[in-house]
C-alpha cells in the first residue's frame, strides 16, 4: 500500500520548494512510469475485449485528468471539458478522413485535434478570465457552451454540412473515422492493432501525467496553487492571474482535446452525445469519486464508475443514470474531498496537528522592539523613485461622492497616516490607490507612471505593495511558502526567493512558525505575515489599510515598530482608526473629512485644532443646514 | 417580393416575441433561485420537464388544459420544497457543491421519467387552432404563451414587492445577518424561494407542453439557453431576465430567420459570451434596483 499512498499524494500539499525532503524515492513521475510499463507489458496477456476496454478507460481517465488540473489544481470551475473533448473528436474525425488518403497516417490529425481544442479553450477562456467572470458563472458559461454545441452539432444532419469528405452527420454522428494509423506520404498505411493502440494510449497518458507533475512542481505550479488559495492576494503580489488561468484552461482544453481525438480514433465514431449533459456530468463524477485534486485519482474514478456502469448495464437495466446521480449526490454530501484522499487520510496517521506548535514562544514577541536592521531586500537605493501623486481624484457611488477632488502627494520616504471619522472617504481613497475601485475622474501617478486605471498586478509590479484591511494570505500554504510566493513575484528565481523569504520571516520574528500553515496563525501573526509578504516584493511604496484592527495592545506596539522600520526605506501610507497607534508611529498625519483632505500635520498639532476636534466629536454635523 | 405586407411584418413580430417569451419563461424560475439564493439549479430543466409531464398526465384523465397547467406549477412547487428540505439546505455556502448535487438530481429525475413514461415523445394537441391574417397563419396559442410570460413576470414582481414573503426574502438577500437579527427565518425563506422558483419552472413546462413534444430529455433542450439568459441578465430577477431574453431571444430569432436555426444557436452562444466579457456581472449587475 505504501506505493499507492505516495503515488496518490497531492503534490500541492508538499509543494514546499524549500522543504525539499524527498520522503520517498518513489516520486509521482517514477510511479507513473513504472505503472505504465507494467500495464503495457501486462496487457499482452489480456484478451482483446479487455485491451479495448482498458483503452477506453485510459481515454476517459485523460479527460478526467484535464478536469482535475483545471478545477482541482487551479480552482477553475469548468464544466466545459466535455466540449473540448468533443471538439477534439470532431477535429480528429474531419482531419483524419480528409488527410489519411494523402498522408497515410492519422497522427497529424491527433495533433491538429489537440491544438484545435486548445484554441477553442483559449477563445472561451479569454472571454471568461479577461471578463473577470465569477466562479459560479465560469461553471455555468462552460456548461452552457457545451450544451449549445450539443444542439449545434445535432442539427447538422443534412449532407449540406460537411468539411471536405467528412459529413458531420447531425444527431447520428460522424461515422467512418479512421483508427490510429501510422505511415508516411507515398508509403502504405498501417492501422495499429488493439494492443498497439492500448500501448500508445498508455504511453501518451503517462507522458501527459509526467508533464503535469513536472509543471506543478515548478514555480508555475506554485503560483497556480496560490491562485486557488487566494486569488486576490496572488494578484496583489504582481502575478497576472488572468493570463495564468487562461494558460491552465488551455492546457486542460488540450488534454481534453487529445482524449477526444483518441476516443474518436478508438471508436472510429463520434456523435453529439459527447456534448450532452450526461457526458459532462460523468466527467465531474469520475473526478469527484477519485478526488478533485488527485491526478491519479481521475483514473481510479473512471475505473470505479465505468466498472459500476458496466455491471449495472448488464444486470440492472436502465437504472445507470439514477445510480450515477445518487453517487454524485452522496459524494458531494458525504465525501466532498473524494474517495482516494478520504481513504488516504483515513489510512495515514495524522501528523500535522501534533508536529508544530502553533503558538510561538511568548518570548519571541515580548521584546516589542523590532530588529532595527532594515527590512531584507529593501535598501536606501531601492526606493529612490517612490513618489505617489494624486490629482483631483473623485469617486462617486450613484449619488454619493465618497472621495471629492483629492489632490495630495507623498514624495518623501517615510510613514504617512490617513485618519478621519467613519465615512470620511479614507477607505474609498485607499481602495482607489489599491485598484479595487476605478475613480470617476482624476489621476494617480506612481513614480511618474499613470496608475489611475491599472490592473492590481500592474500596480504591484510597478512597486506598489498593498495590504488590505482583512488579512489576505494563502491559508493553505505554509508561512515560508507565503513569503516565497511574494519574493518570487519580484525575483523570478527560486533560490533567490528562498533566501529572501528566510530573511523576511526572521525579520518578522516568525522564524519558529516557518512551516506552519498560514491559516493556523493567530490574527496578529497573519497581519505581520502579510506585511512581510508585501515587503518581500521590495515595493517603493507600501499601502496599509488599518493594519492593527482587532489587535491586542502588545501586537499593536510590535506592528508600529515593524512599520517604522519599513518607513526608513520605503514610502508607507497607513490608513488608521486607532489614535493610540498613530501616536506611537509619531509621523505626519492627513485628516479626511467628507471625502476631502481636511487638515494635515503632526498629530499633536491636529489635536489642538478646534475644527478637527469638532469633526471627531460630531459637533460639525449638528450645525449643518 | 412580399416584404412590405402587414402579414409579413406581423409574422416576424410574433415569431420574435414568441422566441423572447419562451426564453423568459424557461429562465424565470432559474433567475428567482439565482437572484434570491445565489444557487444555480442544474435540475431546472427537469423541473420544467416535470411540469410538462404533470400537465400531460392530467389532460389524459380529462382535466381541462387550463386547469392542468396551473396545477402542474403547484405540483412542481411542492416537489421543489421537498428538494430544498432534503438536499439543498445542507449545501448553503457551498456553491459548487449545490450545483453538483442538483446535477445529480437532474440525472435521477430524467431517468426516472424514462422508466415511468418511456423515452418516446408524447404530445398534447395545441389548443385554440390558428387564425389567418393577410395570408399568414398564426397559432392562437403563441399569443397565450406571450401573454402568460408577461403575466408570470408580473406575478414575480408582485410576489417580491407586495407580499410579506417577498419583502422578507429581498431583505434576507441584501443582508442575511440583519434579516435574521430582526426575526426573519432565513431557512423558511430559502425553502419558499426554492419552491417558488420550481413552481415557475413547472408553469413554464406546462405552458410549453402543448407546443413542443413532451419527452424525458426536453429539459436539456432549454437549460443551456436558460443558463445563458440568467448569466447575461445578472442578479436582477425581472429586469435581468427581461433584458437578456430580449437580447438573446431577439438575436437568435433574427439569425435563425436569415439563415437556419443552426446559426441561430451559434449566434446566441457567441453573443452571450461577448456579453459576459463586457458585463461580467450581467446586464442588471450595475443597476441599483435588484429586482
Amino acid at each position: 500500500m505504501h506505493t499507492h499512498a505516495s503515488f496518490f499524494r497531492r503534490p500541492d500539499s508538499s509543494m514546499t520548494p524549500m522543504l525539499s525532503h524527498v520522503t520517498s524515492r518513489l516520486t509521482p513521475i517514477r510511479a507513473t512510469l513504472v505503472l505504465a510499463i507494467l500495464l503495457i507489458v501486462g496487457s499482452l496477456w489480456m484478451p482483446d475485449f479487455l485491451q479495448s476496454q482498458a483503452s477506453n478507460w485510459i481515454i476517459f481517465g485523460l479527460l478526467g485528468v484535464s478536469l482535475v488540473f483545471v478545477w482541482g489544481k487551479a480552482g477553475i470551475f469548468s464544466f466545459g471539458q466535455g466540449a473540448f473533448f468533443g471538439i477534439g473528436g470532431y477535429v480528429y474525425g474531419i482531419a483524419s478522413i480528409n488527410l489519411v488518403a494523402v498522408t497515410n497516417e492519422t497522427v497529424s490529425a491527433v495533433v491538429l485535434a489537440t491544438l484545435g481544442a486548445a484554441v477553442a479553450a483559449g477563445l472561451l477562456g479569454y472571454f471568461i478570465f479577461y471578463g473577470k467572470v465569477g466562479d459560479v458563472y465560469v461553471g455555468v458559461v462552460t456548461l452552457a457552451s457545451t450544451l449549445v454545441l450539443f444542439t449545434f452539432m445535432s442539427s447538422t444532419a443534412s449532407p449540406v454540412y460537411h468539411v471536405g469528405d467528412a459529413l458531420l452527420g447531425g444527431y447520428n454522428g460522424m461515422a467512418g473515422i479512421p483508427p490510429l494509423t501510422v505511415g508516411w506520404p507515398g508509403g502504405s498505411p498501417v492501422a495499429l492493432t488493439i494492443w498497439q493502440t492500448l500501448a500508445i494510449l498508455v504511453a501518451l497518458a503517462a507522458l501527459v501525467l509526467c508533464v503535469l507533475y513536472t509543471l506543478l512542481a515548478r514555480p508555475f505550479g506554485y503560483i497556480v496553487s496560490a491562485i486557488r488559495d487566494n486569488e486576490q492576494r496572488t494578484q496583489l503580489l504582481g502575478y497576472d492571474i488572468r493570463l495564468r488561468k487562461l494558460v491552465v484552461f488551455m492546457i486542460g482544453g488540450a488534454i481534453a482535446g487529445l482524449a477526444g481525438a483518441l476516443y474518436a480514433a478508438w471508436g472510429m465514431f463520434i456523435s453529439p452525445t459527447v456534448f450532452g449533459l450526461q457526458q459532462a456530468a460523468l466527467v465531474v463524477i469520475w473526478v469527484l469519486v477519485g478526488g478533485r485534486a488527485s491526478i491519479a485519482g481521475a483514473f481510479f474514478g473512471v475505473v470505479f464508475v465505468e466498472g459500476l456502469s458496466t455491471l449495472l448495464g448488464s444486470g440492472g437495466g436502465n437504472a445507470t443514470p439514477v445510480v450515477l446521480g445518487v453517487v454524485l449526490i452522496l459524494v458531494v454530501l458525504l465525501l466532498p474531498q473524494g474517495t482516494v484522499p478520504a481513504l488516504q487520510s483515513w489510512l495515514r496517521p495524522r501528523t500535522r496537528a501534533s508536529s508544530t506548535p502553533v503558538e510561538a514562544p511568548a518570548a519571541e514577541f515580548s521584546g516589542g522592539a523590532v530588529d532595527p536592521l532594515m527590512p531584507p531586500g529593501l535598501s536606501a537605493g531601492s526606493s529612490a523613485n517612490s513618489s505617489l501623486r494624486v490629482n483631483g481624484l473623485l469617486k462617486r457611488f450613484g449619488g454619493l461622492t465618497a472621495v471629492h477632488d483629492v489632490s495630495i502627494s507623498f514624495a518623501e520616504r517615510g510613514v504617512h497616516c490617513l485618519i478621519g471619522p467613519n465615512g470620511a472617504g479614507k477607505s474609498t481613497f485607499f481602495n482607489l490607490l489599491a485598484g479595487r475601485f476605478s475613480p470617476t475622474s482624476g489621476q494617480i501617478l506612481f513614480a511618474g507612471r499613470d496608475m489611475t486605471r491599472a490592473e492590481p498586478h500592474t500596480r504591484a509590479r510597478a512597486g506598489m505593495g498593498i495590504k488590505l484591511q482583512i488579512a489576505s494570505i494563502f491559508p493553505g500554504h505554509s508561512v515560508h511558502e507565503n513569503v516565497w510566493l511574494s519574493a518570487y513575484a519580484k525575483l523570478h528565481s527560486r533560490a533567490a526567493a528562498e533566501a529572501r523569504a528566510t530573511e523576511i520571516i526572521d525579520w518578522l520574528g516568525l522564524g519558529p512558525l516557518r512551516h506552519v500553515l498560514a491559516g493556523e496563525l493567530s490574527h496578529g501573526q497573519k497581519q505581520w505575515l502579510e506585511i512581510g509578504m508585501v515587503c518581500a516584493t521590495a515595493p517603493g511604496i507600501v499601502l496599509l489599510d488599518e493594519p492593527t484592527a482587532g489587535m491586542t495592545r502588545t501586537e499593536t506596539a510590535r506592528t508600529a515598530a515593524l512599520i517604522s522600520s519599513l518607513g526608513r526605506y520605503a514610502n508607507v501610507i497607513v490608513v488608521e482608526h486607532d489614535m493610540a497607534f498613530v501616536r506611537q508611529l509619531n509621523v505626519p498625519v492627513t485628516v479626511f473629512h467628507q471625502g476631502s483632505v481636511f487638515a494635515s500635520g503632526r498629530l499633536e498639532e491636529l489635536q489642538q485644532d478646534e475644527r478637527v476636534l469638532n469633526i471627531y466629536l460630531g459637533r460639525h454635523g449638528g450645525q449643518r443646514a | 417580393m412580399e416584404h412590405a405586407s402587414i402579414g409579413w411584418l406581423l409574422n416576424i413580430g410574433v415569431s420574435m416575441a414568441l422566441s423572447i417569451a419562451i426564453l423568459a419563461l424557461v429562465s424565470l424560475g432559474l433567475a428567482v433561485m439565482f437572484g434570491m439564493m445565489g444557487i444555480i439549479n442544474l435540475a431546472h430543466g427537469e423541473f420544467l420537464m416535470c411540469g410538462a409531464y404533470v400537465t400531460l398526465s392530467l389532460t389524459r384523465i380529462d382535466v381541462p388544459l387550463w386547469l392542468a397547467i396551473p396545477l402542474a406549477g403547484l405540483a412542481v412547487g411542492v416537489l421543489g420544497y421537498g428538494v430544498e428540505r432534503l438536499l439543498i439546505r445542507f449545501l448553503y455556502g457551498r456553491l459548487a457543491d449545490s450545483m453538483l448535487a442538483t446535477w445529480g438530481l437532474s440525472l435521477i429525475m430524467a431517468q426516472l421519467t424514462v422508466l415511468a413514461f418511456g423515452p418516446s415523445t408524447q404530445g398534447i394537441p395545441t389548443p385554440l387552432g390558428s387564425l389567418s391574417i393577410d395570408g399568414y397563419s398564426f397559432s392562437r396559442y403563441a399569443f397565450v404563451i406571450i401573454v402568460c410570460a408577461m403575466l408570470l413576470m408580473a406575478l414575480v414582481y408582485l410576489m417580491f414587492t407586495r407580499t410579506s414573503y417577498g419583502v422578507m426574502a429581498r431583505a434576507a438577500v441584501q443582508n442575511p445577518a440583519m434579516a435574521a437579527a430582526v426575526g426573519i427565518n432565513p431557512r423558511k425563506l430559502n425553502a419558499l424561494n426554492f419552491a417558488f422558483g420550481a413552481a415557475l419552472a413547472g408553469w413554464a413546462g406546462g405552458l410549453l407542453a402543448p407546443m413542443v413534444g413532451v419527452m424525458p430529455s426536453m429539459g436539456e433542450a432549454y437549460i443551456a439557453r436558460a443558463f445563458m439568459t440568467v448569466v447575461v441578465g445578472g442578479p436582477g430577477i425581472i429586469t435581468g431576465t427581461a433584458s437578456a431574453s430580449l437580447l438573446l431571444g431577439g438575436i437568435e430569432n433574427v439569425v435563425s430567420y436569415l439563415s437556419t436555426p443552426f446559426f441561430g444557436q451559434g449566434a446566441l452562444l457567441i453573443v452571450a459570451i461577448i456579453a459576459v466579457r463586457l458585463l461580467p456581472t450581467g446586464i442588471s449587475g450595475r443597476w441599483q434596483r435588484q429586482l
